[in-house]
């Protein structure tokens, strides 16, 4: 016991002077990043904290303090109250059919094809298109009067369809926009759990007898399961920040009705840098903070207790074998 | 090793030391100026003065950036604050206020107070809206007064010899103009009305019925500089009626056909209300497009929106009083007519003779004509209007889209009920509210 809590001193008294001088050296590089990191990514967070407790004027973050009256104010506030119910519809479609699709893509791509490397670029196209002239162009796209959306339905006698200008369609619209420009993340990162399955499990399945579907059921996707956490976080903590493609979508004369696809981002961005209320714009920051937290965190403790489970069966499987 | 990059370290300080010298030698005697305007359509005009202003300042260099209105007031948002903004803004008091409230904004120097207070050169409505606690910040510039457009061969076609006078004639010929295909979706708009949209647009554009038809946004209280909303009355409530049966009723708007400025080009309405700046962009867009302008249609009283522009010069201006010498100078008479000439935007100064153009142009009659019982109304020179007129534009967006409020006088005095509490609540809560 006594070793083990002295090991590292004397380790750090047995380095020798060069190893202690390239320590130092590297220190001093990291330092700089850690430092602007720090201030431009820490410190804001703590700020936000702080500001969320207080009145806020253009220039004077601190002008009055309010305690937790910022806080109870959000609850009775109407559009925050929308604009989280409107977040949380949009995170749980986005991040459930994004999720979805390209888990099947990434299924269909994993088998050497002709072709799959094309297929596989024009997938992860949209995620390195900047999301501005995306949401520009879906616009375009959904035009009521000459957009292609309505040209191509009405070749089925459709009649036009204001997808963007009605509350029931428009958060639709802006659902399948922000699937199609994250799907093709979501695929790359499965495909290279995919591929990362060793193809001796796959064999001695098939050899076993299980057809397509049970290999993909009983193999890939319980060893996907760590990405599959992951890839549900990174695609969760992103709806809930959505924001740009809200923003485009909603301007000028033929935009989104702004309420009907209003989000806590949108509505932080009004409150901070068109009223200036940044106070409470900086406790609704606060709350998204919190529930991604507490999302993230619930995530992660499903799949803790699915693997926990999953190693206790397999150690009582061992010990009645 | 150490004494090599301490060399190598010295040598490149030296070197940077000597670029700098050059520069700033280089740029001695070089002034450059910063504009920014939310108007793109100004770019031209900016253009032009800066090089008429070079020509008796050669040293001068210009800095112009023009961005569409509403990503414009975003980067003031961010910039003014942090003291980054541009020498000299184009910006409508609505946006500016709140920053001239919070002290970011200073004051005009002497000298261009003189001028912008001479007798006759700016209206008493442009001094008094543009004031606060008595004193104006920034050089009225231009002014975006409304006007009815309207296509004349379309009102040909539905034999309608001239514009609408009165707002239920305007719901009649809006009818009359409206077309449809067999299947029976709207193919040409009546009357072309903002039902949609970010920001304040909606509950400015609606203002321009509302107004006329005996409400307003905010009407001043009993002490002076307290408000309260103006438009829980029967002139609201007929106002969002107005936009109400037009959707819903009689069906010569709605959603999905293009709307404003392009949808007038386009051919794919009969009237809209707006600015003068359409008639230069419609030079450009559609030439052959024929159409006449006429003032806003009466009901229990006459009136249009008059938005004044103003040119401030910030605090971030490294020499300010260059940067002043330069907004003058865009406001005199020349530049001011060449402004209306080929931009469109009507000038904020009354001093300046535009019969010239007006007679080649005589579209821009509609906008400088007026009458005697005619009103001149205008954004509230307070720092919460803004965030009041976008949440009041919300609840509208939202109820031109609900037909249940069709025939239904209990459904829409509710929602304008509700929409001027909300108003009232974001004047109590900024100290603005007086009954």
């Amino acid at each position: 016991m006594k070793t083990k809590s002295t090991a590292p001193a004397a380790r750090r008294r047995g380095l020798s002077e060069i190893e202690r001088k390239k320590r130092i050296f590297a220190y001093s590089m990291i330092a700089p990043v850690i430092l602007i990191f720090g201030f431009v990514r820490i410190l804001p967070i703590f700020q936000n904290f702080l500001y969320s407790f207080f009145h806020s004027s253009i220039g004077n973050p601190l002008e009055k303090f309010l305690g937790l009256a910022n806080f109870t104010d959000l609850f009775k506030d109407h559009l925050f109250i929308l604009s989280l119910r409107n977040t949380t519809f949009f995170a749980l479609f986005v991040t459930f059919f994004s999720v979805i699709f390209a888990v099947l893509l990434a299924v269909m791509l994993s088998s050497p094809t002709r072709g799959g490397a094309f297929y596989e670029t024009v997938y992860f196209l949209p995620v390195i298109t900047p999301m501005v002239p995306v949401a520009v162009v879906w616009k375009w796209i959904y035009d009521p009067t000459y957009g292609l959306l309505n040209y191509i339905l009405s070749w089925f006698g459709v009649a036009p369809v204001g997808w963007l200008v009605f509350p029931d369609t428009a958060m639709i619209a802006i659902i399948i926009m922000s699937v199609w420009k994250i799907v093709g993340y979501n695929m790359i990162i499965f495909l290279v759990g995919i591929r990362d399955i060793p193809e001796s499990y796959l064999e001695a399945a098939r050899i076993d007898g299980a057809n397509t579907l049970q290999v993909f059921r009983r193999i890939t996707l319980p060893l996907l399961r760590p990405i599959m956490l992951f890839v549900l976080v990174i695609s969760t903590i992103n709806s809930y920040n959505v924001f740009t493609q809200v923003f485009i979508m909603t301007s000028g004369p033929q935009g989104a009705p702004g309420n009907a696809v209003r989000t806590i981002v949108f509505d932080i961005y009004e409150n901070a840098f068109r009223y200036f209320r940044t106070g409470y714009a900086a406790a609704e920051a606060v709350v998204l903070f919190l529930i991604i937290l507490a999302l993230t965190l619930t995530q992660f403790g499903i799949s803790g207790s699915r693997e926990r489970r999953e190693r206790s069966r397999l150690k009582r499987k061992g010990a009645s074998a | 090793m150490v004494k090599r990059v301490g060399i190598v370290f010295v040598a490149l300080m030296v070197l940077t030391g000597m670029l700098f010298a050059g520069g700033s030698s280089e740029a001695k005697g070089k002034e450059t100026l910063s504009v920014w305007c939310g108007y793109p359509e100004m770019e031209a005009f900016y253009k032009h003065a800066a090089e008429e202003y070079k020509k008796l300042h050669p040293n001068v260099e210009f800095n112009i950036v023009t961005h569409p209105l509403r990503e414009f007031e975003q980067k003031l948002s961010a910039t003014i604050p942090s003291n980054t903004v541009a020498d000299i803004i184009d910006v409508s008091v609505y946006a500016n206020q709140k920053f001239i409230e919070a002290g970011f904004i200073p004051r005009m120097p002497e000298k261009v107070g003189s001028f912008v207070n001479a007798p006759g050169r700016y209206s008493d409505f442009a001094r008094k809206n543009n004031s606060y606690k008595g004193v104006m910040y920034g050089v009225p510039f231009f002014q975006g007064r409304t006007a009815l457009f309207y296509n004349t061969d379309m009102f040909a076609e539905a034999g309608l010899s001239g514009p609408p006078k009165t707002m239920a004639e305007m719901y009649e010929y809006a009818k009359k103009l409206a077309r449809r295909d067999g299947a029976g979706n709207l193919t040409r708009s009546g009357h072309s009305l903002r039902l949609s949209g970010q920001g304040s647009g909606v509950a400015e554009k609606w203002w321009f019925v509302l107004y006329p038809m005996g409400g307003t946004i905010l009407k001043e209280g009993k002490t002076p500089g307290t408000y309260h909303a103006g438009y829980n009355n029967d002139g609201g409530r007929n106002a969002l009626k107005y936009y109400v049966d037009a959707v819903h009723k009689d069906k010569w708007d709605d959603h999905k056909i293009k709307h404003d400025a392009e949808a007038f080009q386009l051919g794919l309405t009969a009237m809209f209300f707006r600015e003068s700046w359409v008639i230069g962009d419609t030079a450009k867009k559609a030439p052959n497009l024929k159409f006449k302008t006429a003032l806003v249609p009466r009901d229990a009283r006459w009136g249009r929106i008059t938005n004044i522009q103003n040119l401030y010069v910030t605090k971030a201006a490294k020499n300010p009083d260059l940067a002043w010498d330069f907004v003058l100078f865009m406001v005199n008479d020349a530049n001011q007519k060449w402004m209306l000439d080929n931009v469109g935007w009507l000038p904020a100064r009354m001093d300046v003779d535009l019969k010239e153009i007006i007679a080649r142009k005589p579209q821009f009659e509609a906008f400088v004509a007026t009458a005697p019982d005619y009103e001149e109304f205008g954004y509230i020179p307070i720092g919460p209007f803004d965030e009041l007129a976008t949440r009041l534009a919300e609840r509208l967006v939202a109820a031109f889209m609900d037909a249940s409020l069709a025939n239904n006088p209990a459904g829409i005095a509710k929602v304008i009920a509700d929409a001027a509490e909300e108003t009232n609540q974001i004047l109590k809560r900024s100290n603005f509210y007086g009954e």
